[in-house]
């Protein structure tokens, strides 16, 4: 006997074919390093270290830093305003 | 009563399993199939409309309906009654302050316990005493259940998606369990937190270590609950700034322990204060860490289990505070 079941999800994975990859640049030459640093342990040390080597070896045009206000939630519209506005790549830290 | 979720047909029981299982829709295990009738007799039970919503996940642009809370808790083998206490734990988990988002989403694969009080606890038979916390208990295994369901399925926490778990945990698939509120005169939980005795609740409580403070020698309160409290500063719970004062800590206590507070006169009140002042002293090591709980009752002391082993089990917080809500009562 044939039995129907329904949907039990909120929709596809990921919104479907909405929601893509950001564009991965060939080079950092020229391009605005966004920096997410969660606040826990030396995150920020270790994203600070990585934006000076950055810096002194592929030409970066400039930083956009955030720490989050709290460990567990996103940051503020501010500073994400600021950094989707100025940054054109980005690397964040997850995790303890 | 119309329904928004799309239908699939299957020409059996088996084919159904496969595809549900092959599209991400189960937690690995056999699900009952989620037919228009039974999800429509949940809601109508539980005085719903399809498109009610009970709250949102707004970082992964989500929103959670009845019908979503409905149709996985048929899958997860609900009786239609257990429905409301479905519907609370998902809007408890989906509270601002339950931060579900990290919660579910977390490397460290943080888990979701739910907490009945209440009339409820003996009309549906929700394990409380021996062997509450594992298997064999229909309404523990699937209110649980339902929950995680609901989470995977409708907030997308999927692992390797948005649930970023190392490990995460078996206690994942599903963790509910009541309060013995007859074991003693203990004030109940729901009670404490603003409920009249009279009303049935959860209590949705996200956790990232389950601890046991094992202590089979002690024979005094005093001794016991410097166990307790020497497990907890083992852990240590750190501070948040969103979250502020409100953590809580959950202390399952067992009934080896619990009958020593019995014995001795000391109220749930007694081993919140107790306990809440011991865990803010000055650490002395590496391994006795401050827990950052604001105030006494944020420790929440449930009395469970059976008796024999002598131990108190500590849930350990994720980042959220422990939510409440009531079990609204069925429209039989």
């Amino acid at each position: 006997m044939a039995i129907i079941g329904l949907d039990p999800s909120s929709g596809p994975i990921g919104g479907g074919d909405t929601k893509l990859l950001a564009p991965r640049p060939n080079s950092l030459s020229g391009q605005v390093l966004g920096l997410v640093a969660n606040g826990l342990g030396r995150g920020e040390d270790m994203l600070d270290a990585i934006a000076r080597n950055l810096m002194a070896t592929d030409d970066l045009a400039g930083v956009v830093k955030v720490v989050k206000g709290s460990v567990s939630i996103a940051p503020h519209p501010d500073d994400w305003a600021r950094l989707t506005e100025g940054a054109t790549v980005a690397i964040t830290g997850f995790g303890g | 009563m119309t329904l928004a979720a799309e239908p699939h047909t299957y020409a059996d029981y088996d084919e159904l399993l496969e595809d549900y299982y092959e599209r991400g829709w189960t937690d690995g295990l056999p699900v009952v199939p989620p037919t228009a009738e039974k999800v429509q007799r949940f809601l109508t039970l539980a005085g719903l409309e399809p498109d009610e919503i009970l709250g949102s996940v707004p970082t992964r642009a989500v929103v959670v309906t009845a019908e979503h809370a409905a149709i996985n808790a048929v899958m997860a083998g609900c009786r239609p009654e257990y429905f409301p206490a479905v519907v609370a734990a998902v809007r408890a988990h989906l509270d601002e302050m339950g931060n579900c988002h990290s919660t579910t989403g977390t490397l460290s694969g943080a888990v979701q316990t739910v907490i009945i009080n209440g009339p409820v606890r003996n009309e549906w038979g929700v394990a409380s005493g021996q062997g509450c916390l594992g298997p064999g208990f229909r309404p523990n295994a699937t209110i649980g259940r339902a929950l995680r369901l609901v989470i995977r399925n409708v907030c997308r926490a999927i692992p390797g998606f948005l649930d970023r778990a190392s490990f995460s945990s078996p206690m994942r698939y599903s963790f509910c369990f009541a309060e013995n509120e007859e074991a003693s005169d203990w004030v109940p939980l729901h009670v404490q937190r603003g409920f009249a005795a009279e009303q049935s609740t959860v209590t949705v409580a996200s956790f990232m270590n389950f601890v046991p403070a094992t202590d089979m020698t002690s024979r005094t309160c005093v001794d016991i609950a410097n166990s307790i409290v020497k497990t907890m500063r083992s852990k240590g719970i750190g501070g948040d700034k969103w979250l502020g004062q409100d953590h809580n800590v959950v202390a399952i206590v067992g009934k080896e322990h619990h009958r020593y507070f019995i014995e001795e006169g000391w109220s749930k009140a007694d081993l919140q204060h107790y306990l809440w002042e011991r865990i803010h002293e000055p650490t002395s090591g590496p391994d006795d860490r401050f827990c950052n709980i604001g105030y006494p009752e944020g420790i929440l002391v449930v009395a469970a289990g059976g008796a024999g082993m002598a131990e108190t089990w500590l849930l350990m917080p994720h980042l959220a505070h422990a939510i409440t809500r009531v079990i609204e009562p069925a429209q039989l």
